[in-house]
């Protein structure tokens, strides 16, 4: 039944006659309504007004903002593409920031794609228990960040640290490791959580991947002879590439973008060794005030990180 | 009884609520005025905790709401920031050091209430809390804590290496070499955090090296003194310290004194409070002299806290009021002795403070003030050196040099540093 029909026996509600106006104007609506073409557009209206007016609005003030000397509370003027060449230029903070998040990025992507399709490997396995052990291993993913990270505070700290306790009671170290007041040991720990972190995101996807895969081209290959090796390569690898390829793309935004366990964990020191793009943004555009640096350090990383998605989304298209 | 349709009420609902976004304000009978405020998480809790009751008895009073936020330390910039940004917020708020000067155009002037309670405490006031708030003639935030950095030392130690409370950095430097040999070192943050920028403004000045000159604008940190400073650094973190104090938060030194693993640290008498609130044994231990001395004098740099109102504040008359109510004399003497000796205003009248006297281990905080000075002394407080702080240069410096750079090369990269901040801020 139409809407225009339905609502024709309801024409007194409320004890009061619908205006017959009213009742044409309904009858309209009714109809532009049940074209597919002006409904899909009413149903997609609300997420579009959420992307506009939560990224992009957003996204373009920053922009805007990075190509100002705005300071906080106080406006600016354009000076172009000033902030992003002396960031570039004459900031060595800024320079090892970058080196600091290539550093950081890569290992902990490289890490998390071994150990995420190791474990994911392990899980599809008939095991006892297996829906339990699939449950915990969301756990890192399921806390919030800055509480788990907090955690990890305790773990690396310099008098109280676990970590130490352990590897002194072993007799693998004489003295405790200054875990976060050493630049590399710093970046180890950071790289460490944001694996802790982000492995349950690779093990539970790869883990639906390989779920999707069909049981009888593994027995077909078993029958010809393939081990384990060469169905893991010549069945399993190719087709997980594409699903592959976007937790790697969406892992890497995520570790680029990644703040709240290098703010937890050492604000970005010792001496800036562990400052990414994220942190260092924060402390100059909101700690120091210098909103429009701050908004150029942020989206510094951004021509870049579209490049990756073009190409990772490209690629994954092409496979699929 | 007149039936509600729901036709009648989707209608009358969607004109109220259409009103009252026209309006941006709930109808009289929904409005309760609250005062807010955003302030630190005070690190004696029960300063906190008496801010809260005060909160409530000025709620009775007056009968205006009234709520206190609390943020960590270093999130207060943020918040300050985004709420000036945007406008909205708290009616009062929390700034430290020169954080007023960064936003003294967002301020409402409090010459009003400074000046009613002048009349009550007098007009001696410490210089630095002057330089902090008082803006281009204009008070633009209500001191409400400066804390004294004295020398906090855990006697027993000290005493087991046959060594007195240093009172001079030399004095702390020969004594730290002793006892990081029984494995109680001194420990000094040279990291990201409120506390080594503190130590390193009081060092610098007692060795009578500054940032910039008197002008604020002519950088002076290549100098022989800055050497002195950093090497003397370089020495107290080799032979008195350990790598520790590279990765430690503004309460790293606190945990570690408490612990009693440090001998001597350099911050507020908050430790102390802790331990005895706590119970722990370590509080018998623990005892406080003034701040070290150096070749050029005795200095350091209280991190000096205020309220201000901003001017978007919907509220600011309600607010005054308040400032009014908590700086009343019989509010602030409650408020000071819930701070366990932490919180001091800037009128020396409150030098004669019980919790000064009561307990001989403070006595000597209220003197501590004639030796506070605003960071960027001998120029006058600006952005630019909240910028310097904010980022971090000083104790970045330090720890380059710790880190293998040539003194030379480490405070070279600082004068980039400090050139940049004063070329991009205004």
């Amino acid at each position: 039944m139409s809407l225009a029909s339905s609502s024709r026996p309801k024409s007194r509600e409320g004890g009061l006659l619908l205006p017959a106006a009213r009742l044409t104007l309904w009858r309209e609506l009714s109809q532009v309504l049940h074209r597919e073409s002006v409904l899909g557009y009413l149903l997609v209206l609300p997420a579009v007004l959420l992307l506009v007016g939560l990224v992009a609005y957003p996204f373009i003030i920053a922009l805007w903002l990075s190509l100002t000397d705005a300071l906080v509370g106080r406006g600016g003027s354009f000076v172009g593409f000033g902030n992003y060449l002396t960031l570039f230029m004459e900031d060595d903070i800024f320079r090892q920031t970058l080196r600091n998040s290539i550093v950081f990025t890569t290992s902990a992507v490289a890490i998390k794609t071994v150990l995420g399709l190791s474990l994911a490997l392990l899980l599809a396995q008939d095991l006892r228990l297996k829906r339990l052990i699939r449950g915990a291993v969301l756990l890192p993913w399921v806390i919030p960040t800055a509480l788990s990270t907090l955690g990890w505070l305790w773990m690396f700290d310099s008098l109280y640290s676990v970590i130490n306790w352990t590897l002194l009671r072993l007799g693998l170290i004489e003295k405790g490791l200054q875990w976060l007041g050493t630049p590399h040991l710093a970046m180890i720990a950071v790289i460490t959580v944001n694996v802790w972190r982000g492995l349950p995101f690779y093990a539970i996807t790869l883990l639906a991947g390989l779920m999707s895969i069909n049981p009888e081209l593994y027995e077909a290959a078993e029958t010809d002879g393939a081990g384990a090796w060469a169905r893991f390569r010549h069945i399993t690898l190719p087709l997980l590439r594409p699903v592959l390829a976007v937790v790697i793309l969406f892992s890497t935004i995520l570790t680029f973008a990644d703040f709240n366990i290098v703010y937890v964990l050492t604000r970005g020191g010792p001496v800036n060794s562990t400052h990414l793009f994220a942190t260092f943004a924060y402390q100059v555009g909101l700690q120091a005030g210098k909103i429009g640096e701050g908004s150029a350090i942020a989206l510094f990383m951004f021509p870049v990180l579209a490049v990756i998605v073009y190409m990772q989304l490209h690629y994954a298209r092409r496979e699929i | 009884m007149n039936r509600v349709t729901r036709r009648q009420f989707i209608g009358r609902a969607t004109v109220g609520l259409a009103g009252i976004l026209a309006y941006r304000a709930p109808p009289a009978f929904a409005q309760k005025r609250e005062v807010t405020m955003l302030g630190w998480s005070h690190f004696v809790p029960e300063s906190d905790a008496k801010l809260k009751q005060l909160l409530e008895k000025f709620s009775r009073e007056a009968n205006v709401g009234a709520r206190s936020d609390h943020v960590p330390n270093v999130q207060l910039a943020s918040k300050q920031a985004t709420e000036v940004q945007t406008n909205a917020g708290h009616d009062l708020m929390m700034f430290y050091n020169e954080q007023t000067w960064r936003y003294r155009d967002h301020l409402v002037d409090l010459d009003d209430v400074v000046g009613e309670l002048n009349k009550k405490y007098g007009t001696d006031i410490y210089p630095f809390c002057k330089d902090a708030f008082l803006i281009n003639g204009h008070w633009k935030a209500l001191e409400s804590i400066w804390p004294a950095v004295p020398g906090n030392y855990l006697q027993s130690k000290f005493r087991q290496v046959g060594e007195g409370p240093p009172d001079t950095w030399a004095d702390l430097l020969r004594a730290g070499k002793k006892l990081k040999k029984i494995g109680h070192p001194v420990g000094i943050q040279i990291s990201h955090c409120l506390d080594a920028n503190t130590t390193f403004w009081s060092m610098a000045w007692c060795f009578g090296a500054k940032v910039t000159e008197a002008d604020g604008k002519t950088i002076a940190i290549n100098s022989p003194k800055m050497a002195e400073v950093v090497e003397f650094y370089k020495e107290l973190y080799a032979d008195a310290m350990e790598p520790e104090v590279l990765s430690w938060d503004d309460a790293g030194n606190n945990r570690c004194l408490n612990a009693g693993k440090c001998a001597w640290i350099h911050n507020p008498v908050s430790p102390y409070a802790a331990a005895k609130d706590k119970k722990l044994p370590v509080a018998d231990d623990i005892n406080h002299h003034s701040t070290p001395a150096g070749p050029a004098g005795r200095f350091f740099a209280p991190p000096a806290r205020g309220y201000g109102i901003w001017k978007f504040s919907k509220n600011i008359e309600p607010a005054k009021d308040l400032l009014r109510f908590l700086f009343r004399e019989d509010n602030l003497n409650e408020w000071i002795q819930a701070g366990a000796g932490f919180n001091h205003p800037m009128w020396r009248y409150w030098e004669k403070h019980p919790v000064w006297n009561t307990d001989p281990k403070l006595r000597l905080l209220p003197a501590e003030g004639v030796f506070g000075r605003m960071r960027g002394w001998p120029a006058q407080p600006s952005d630019v050196f909240g910028v310097i702080d904010d980022l971090y240069i000083l104790p970045d410096m330090v720890a380059k040099a710790i880190g293998g750079m040539s003194t030379k090369d480490a405070m070279a990269w600082a004068t980039d540093q400090v050139k940049r901040i004063l070329a991009t801020t205004r």
